[in-house]
């Protein structure tokens, strides 16, 4: 469903990603994981064709995003780290708005929009201006408005942030639900320990190069680790720092699928 | 896909249209319900209307009494020289305002990452932009017009068709600003700041040229009907068949001739038919430009430099902390902060520096304005109206940058707040960089004023006693106003401003520079003029101007003390 061949991304002479190929299929949960300044958001917005890969290609259903863009972002839906809000628009007219913008009938968008309100449990303040939401209800309505048109592709940037541990629970079941039901999901996160409970795959990128890709027991058997994904991650990205510091030179790129 | 689902809306335009109504009807609910900001925004729209409409109105009937056909050569060139001018501003404003709406605001993302054509996106900040950045010409442009149309005794259809030419005008100006926003993001991303500057300096220095060898001509030229046909002659250039401005100003004077017969009007409806389907064909162009340069244009200016910019000192910092050795320490470095993030902000200075300099240059030039001897009349009211002019710039200055200050420390507070400094340090910190810069900018061009309309030196003293003590209380205002009333959760500090408590901080400081005016420097002006009309005791004048002098300073010291009196104890108190 998600499709990465040797994509590498360019900012002037910095490289942010560099030959990264990722093949998610449908209805799997993937955790994409990396230190501060990775090239995690980077990977992600030339998911959703917000960036151009400098080489390589990008593609969703099949649909590459550069030159079929429309097609694919019909088929995604993207949460980023600041969710984006109208102030001056209530919960339910941005609820419409975006309806409206996925092309769903008349009929079936008022009840999809009934469905995400129960299901967020927004009742409460769905018709307040969004200028007066907490950060926890903002992010509940963007959750809310990303699965409104039921995406085949869910991706989220740090969901957890900010929610209080009623709403983290709330919103990983509603993430492994959502998988389960077939949807693909590509979850960047620090938060290990949402992680390590939810994805069926974890792909770790530093210095925008993949250094780590599967599950948690192969990833334990690559870095020769039993611990925790903490201890896993966190040797990884140490002897790939140690890697870089000491010799300079690139590794070829992990291809991972 | 679901099979409820259509690929992407159906008419993605009528969408973009529901969400422009419903923020728009909400916004305004929110406007509305407010009582100051509305009437304050109305009020001072009204004022500005009303004033373009009688200088306009007395202008043409000046030029009626002149002996000057209104719809004839010399006003028709004046109106091309107008729609010229205006359509320079609304390329430079719709380009300018378009690059923050398309590449630079959150919601470029958001709209950029659904399944909606990027022309679709385009077409509806391009909406946006258009209306904001032409409210100007419709606040300027209106007032002249129907002056003009009443001199003239316009029929009817004159004024019905002032909003279809405004309307179809401004899509040319606005296409090409956007066409020029989309061509320099997509072809110098990185040197675009660069290229802008370029752009203002080429535009600007012709233009500066031409008024600065008219104003010169001025001094030989009798403000008779050949002297300003030969003035005029020098924009001849404007009269191209080939821009919109002349069919603009060919159009209107084709429509205010329209009871002359109907060639008249059939011409009107011609050059209103050209100003339409040029306006729009620009527009079409630009958006299939936008549907291919758009998501590549976004795409460059996000990765096409290094991702860290690296900031250094900078000698003007050393400069100012130098300068204030005779402040405490911790208000001096609270003082090179906050120079420094004014520094670091081209938005800010940038306007200062602009307004600044018109400013400057007008005041250069006024006095070229008059062929030998300046009337003491014209004199003293020309002054007034410099200072005034001077004060109003003052007064946003403080309004626009000063007062949103301590609301911008809001998500640091935490750091400030628990430095071993007292709270109204804080206060007094951006009080004295208020000052000071007000003070560096106001003299500077009342004395450039002064000098150049060569005022006697007690006018000229009492000009730089009032704008010290506009500097001051100003300044005092907007500080402690602005920590009476902070708003830590907004990080806009244009939004800050136009909130409530800087609505509330402008109308105060507008009322206080009306006092100060009324009470400091025009009872001297007063005296001045009026001695040349009649014999007044000396004695009587010396009292009434010190009374005023003295007032004004009260009021002003009380302008800066109460304020920040509030302030100080509103911060004290403040939990963060």
């Amino acid at each position: 469903m998600i499709q990465l061949d040797k994509v590498t991304k360019r900012y002037g002479n910095k490289t942010a990603v560099d030959g990264l190929s990722l093949d998610i299929p449908a209805g799997e949960l993937f955790a994409f994981l990396g230190p501060n300044g990775a090239g995690k958001t980077t990977t992600i917005k030339m998911m959703c064709g917000l960036l151009f890969p400098t080489a390589g290609r990008v593609s969703l259903g099949g649909y590459d995003l550069v030159n079929d863009g429309d097609r694919a972002r019909q088929l995604l839906s993207y949460v980023p780290d600041q969710p984006f809000l109208y102030e001056h628009l209530t919960g339910r007219e941005f609820l419409r708005f975006i309806a409206d913008m996925y092309g769903l009938d008349r009929d079936h968008g008022r009840r999809r929009i009934d469905e995400v309100i129960g299901l967020f449990q927004l009742q409460d303040f769905v018709d307040d201006l969004t200028q007066c939401y907490s950060h926890g209800m903002r992010q509940r309505t963007v959750f809310a408005s990303a699965l409104l048109h039921e995406p085949r592709v869910l991706i989220v940037d740090e969901p957890t942030v900010g929610l209080d541990p009623r709403s983290v629970r709330l919103l990983k079941d509603l993430l492994r639900r959502e998988a389960d039901r077939g949807t693909t999901i590509f979850l960047s996160s620090h938060s290990l320990d949402v992680v390590e409970e939810l994805a069926d795959r974890i792909g770790i990128i530093d210095r925008g190069r993949l250094i780590g890709c599967g599950t948690l027991a192969a990833l334990r058997a690559h870095s020769a680790s039993d611990g925790s994904l903490e201890d896993v991650f966190l040797k990884m990205t140490e002897e790939a720092t140690s890697e870089a510091q000491a010799s300079g030179a690139r590794q070829p790129p992990l291809a991972a699928s | 896909m679901t099979a409820n689902t259509r690929p992407g809306p159906a008419l993605p335009g009528l969408v973009f249209a529901r969400l422009r109504w419903q923020t728009l009807r909400n916004a305004s609910r929110i406007v509305l319900g407010q009582s100051i900001r509305p009437l304050t925004i109305l009020l001072c729209s009204l004022v500005v209307w009303v004033f373009v409409f009688v200088v306009s109105y007395v202008g043409f009937r000046f030029l009626q009494q002149q002996g000057f056909e209104l719809a004839g050569g010399v006003v028709g060139l004046l109106f091309e020289l107008l729609f010229a001018s205006l359509a320079a501003l609304l390329i430079l404003s719709s380009g300018l305002i378009l690059y923050s709406s398309l590449f630079n605001s959150s919601e470029t993302a958001f709209l950029l990452s659904l399944p909606v054509s990027t022309d679709q996106v385009f077409a509806f900040k391009y909406q946006g932009a258009i209306a904001f950045s032409s409210w100007a010409f419709v606040l300027l442009g209106s007032p002249i017009l129907i002056a003009f149309g009443l001199t003239d005794a316009a029929p009817w259809y004159f004024y019905a068709l002032l909003p279809l030419y405004f309307l179809g005008f401004i899509l040319i100006p606005g296409s090409l600003g956007a066409l020029f926003c989309l061509l320099v993001v997509n072809l110098v991303p990185q040197h675009r700041k660069q290229l802008l500057i370029l752009a203002i300096v080429v535009a600007t220095v012709p233009a500066a040229w031409l008024t600065y060898r008219t104003m010169a001509s001025m001094q030989h030229e009798s403000l008779s009907r050949d002297g300003v046909e030969r003035l005029l002659s020098r924009f001849k250039a404007l009269e191209s068949p080939l821009l919109a401005s002349h069919w603009v100003a060919w159009g209107l004077r084709s429509a205010a001739r329209g009871d002359q017969g109907p060639v008249e009007l059939g011409r009107s409806f011609y050059y209103l038919g050209l100003v339409w389907s040029n306006g729009l064909i620009a527009y079409v162009l630009t958006a299939w430009l936008a549907r291919r340069l758009y998501r590549r244009g976004f795409n460059r200016l996000t990765t096409g430099g290094t991702l860290r910019k690296r900031y250094g000192g900078h000698w003007l910092d050393g400069v100012v902390d130098r300068l204030l050795f005779f402040i405490d320490p911790q208000t001096r470095l609270l003082i090179v902060k906050d120079f420094r993030t004014f520094r670091r902000d081209p938005a800010q200075w940038a306007q200062v520096l602009l307004f600044g300099s018109l400013m400057t240059f007008y005041f250069l030039n006024i006095r070229r304005l008059f062929v030998r001897e300046i009337s003491t009349g014209y004199q003293n009211g020309i002054s007034l109206l410099n200072l005034s002019a001077t004060a109003l710039l003052l007064c946003t200055y403080t309004g626009r940058f000063i007062y949103p200050m301590l609301s911008l420390e809001g998500r640091k507070f935490w750091v400030l707040g628990l430095l071993p400094l007292r709270r109204e340090r804080l206060m007094w910190g951006k009080f004295i960089f208020s000052t000071l810069g007000a003070l560096v900018i106001a003299e500077g061009l009342v004395l450039v004023s002064d000098l150049m309309l060569e005022m006697p030196p007690e006018a000229v003293v009492l000009h730089v006693l009032a704008v010290a003590v506009l500097a001051a209380g100003l300044s005092g205002l907007s500080v402690g106003l602005g920590a009476c009333m902070p708003n830590f959760r907004e990080t806009d500090p244009s939004k800050i401003a136009v909130g409530f408590g800087g609505t509330l901080n402008l109308v105060v400081g507008l009322l206080f520079l009306l006092v100060i005016l009324g009470l400091m420097v025009v009872p001297w002006h007063a005296f001045a003029m009026a001695s040349e009309e009649v014999a007044l005791a000396p004695a009587l004048a010396v009292s009434v101007v010190g009374a005023g002098v003295g007032l004004g300073l009260v009021i002003g010291a009380a302008a800066v003390a109460i304020p920040l009196h509030y302030g100080a104890r509103n911060l004290r108190q403040m939990e963060f």
